[in-house]
């Protein structure tokens, strides 16, 4: 305790700033000084982790250890938020199966002739609840699941909760939302109250560490027919933001779909997505027109 | 049918990206292939001695979505040698241009302000209003100063009415005189007038 409170005095104001560019120029997050108690908390966490005790020694080790990659993981990993559960906004996986998909399946020729799967992304996917989801609802609810095949991946920064998404093990608070049929039917118990999703659907979603801001990682992603990217841009700037959002571009078939947060706007971000109201809500696709 | 796996390992792409130089970037960006335009000025991030060739682009490009990603890349480089460049086309008479061109510049908030004095005291009007959309979406602690003097000191009505309206957002009860002013200097201008009109309730708490 008294290391702890020793680490969180050495934080200055200065070493924030520093501190803030520092993570913005890595990773496109950026965190004013209102995020200032979020921050320091986590760096101390990192710090105590570490085998320094202090923020000077412990931010010189993480630059000139940078390459080697460990810390900067740790770092990612206390700084990036993981809060989810499985349905979550699920007015948008009900878009998703009423419009979103028949639009799909029509607009790549319809089901006799489709070519490829149908490709959906999640990213930021966390500890995996959103692109179990994704599965389940697909599995449970889409009636041309047995015709068409699906591939459903996920990402994230943090390569913590990517270990978490694939033993894909949860408890109550995750789960709350899930019907009890699906519980018994795609969900084993591993003990202490928890549930472990079924191995073929765990084998079925792929799962890749990436940074959406990144555009040389990013080029891994291409033709997805839907991406849901939702509850992350709000963390970013308006420079990382965009080019997020060119990325997500970069990984969507013309006349792809992409979903947002409930809060998050396109619009304020880049011009380059066309705006579809459904009547669940907005929805941003890829131009058809536009390569 | 159902769900299926797949491993990506790799990119079926004719181009591999990352095995690329930075001047067959810059070769790229004149490609035939809009995509790859796009994929080579995204690829240019950082990148400074592209950043002539990228200024040039903004002026060549001729697909809207290509020449937004070619800003993405070119507006990181906050320095005024690109925001001039960039401030030129807030003249320019391709609206999309313009527009895009002062979105841009709103994410350069630390060259900006060293543009303002020439840009609010520009004689192309229609520049001073550009420049106030550009104020209206910058992050700069200055913003609300430079909106307040476009309001008091400029001479064209639509300019006003438009730093009003950037204004509003950050407006409080200690703005009103200035925009009652504002209506007086333009009293034959009906829509600067319902502007000022409509968000004088808001500011004096009589809404």
């Amino acid at each position: 305790m008294a290391r702890a409170q020793a680490v969180g005095a050495g934080l200055t104001d200065a070493d924030f700033t520093r501190f803030a560019e520092y993570f913005y120029k890595r990773t496109g997050i950026h965190f004013a000084s209102s995020k200032r108690y979020f921050v320091d908390k986590r760096i101390e966490a990192c710090i105590r982790q570490s085998p320094y005790d202090n923020f000077a020694g412990w931010f010189a080790a993480l630059r000139v250890n940078e390459r080697s990659g460990a810390m900067h993981q740790e770092l990612i990993n206390q700084l990036t938020v993981n809060e989810t559960y499985f349905l979550r906004e699920d007015y948008q996986f009900d878009a998703m199966l009423s419009t979103v998909l028949p639009n799909v399946l029509r607009d790549r020729g319809g089901v006799a002739r489709i070519d490829g799967p149908v490709k959906i992304l999640s990213l930021p996917c966390s500890t995996g609840e959103e692109p179990y989801s994704i599965a389940l609802r697909v599995l449970e609810e889409w009636d041309r699941i047995d015709d068409v095949d699906v591939e459903i991946h996920g990402a994230d920064i943090d390569s913590d909760v990517l270990a978490k998404a694939t033993h894909a093990s949860y408890g109550d608070r995750s789960l709350q939302r899930v019907p009890k049929p699906w519980l018994h039917k795609y969900f084993a118990p591993i003990g202490a109250g928890r549930y472990q999703v079924d191995e073929a659907i765990r084998s079925a979603v792929t799962l890749h560490r990436v940074n959406v801001c990144d555009t040389p990682a990013m080029r891994v992603f291409r033709d997805f027919d839907v991406v849901f990217c939702r509850n992350v841009l709000i963390y970013f700037d308006e420079l990382s933001s965009r080019r997020a959002a060119e990325n997500l571009y970069g990984a969507m078939r013309p006349g792809g779909y992409l979903f947002l947060g409930h809060s998050e706007s396109m619009s304020r971000i880049s011009p380059i997505f066309t705006p579809t109201r459904l009547p669940e809500g907005i929805v941003y696709q890829r131009p058809t027109g536009a390569k | 049918m159902g769900l299926v796996r797949k491993k990506i390992t790799g990119q079926p792409e004719q181009i591999t990206w990352e095995r690329l130089s930075a001047d067959a970037l810059r070769a790229l960006l004149g490609d035939p292939d809009p995509d790859v335009r796009r994929e080579a000025a995204l690829g240019l991030e950082g990148v400074e001695e592209a950043v002539p060739d990228l200024l040039t682009r903004v002026i060549l490009e001729t697909e809207p979505n290509i020449r937004d990603s070619v800003l993405t890349t070119v507006s990181a480089y906050d320095t005024e040698a690109v925001a001039g460049a960039l401030a030129v086309h807030l003249a320019s008479d391709d609206a999309a241009l313009r527009t895009a061109a002062a979105e841009a510049l709103a994410r350069m908030p630390r060259s900006m302000p060293a543009l303002l004095p020439s840009l609010v005291a520009a004689p192309d009007h229609d520049v001073r209003v550009m420049t106030v959309m550009v104020l209206a979406d910058l992050i700069h602690p200055d913003t609300g100063y430079w909106l307040t003097r476009v309001i008091r000191d400029d001479p064209h009505p639509n300019v006003v009415t438009a730093a009003i309206d950037a204004l509003l957002p950050l407006a409080t009860a200690e703005h009103a005189p200035l925009l009652e002013a504002a209506a007086r200097r333009f009293p034959d201008d009906p829509f600067l007038r319902f502007t000022v009109q409509a968000a004088l309730p808001g500011l004096t708490g009589t809404a």
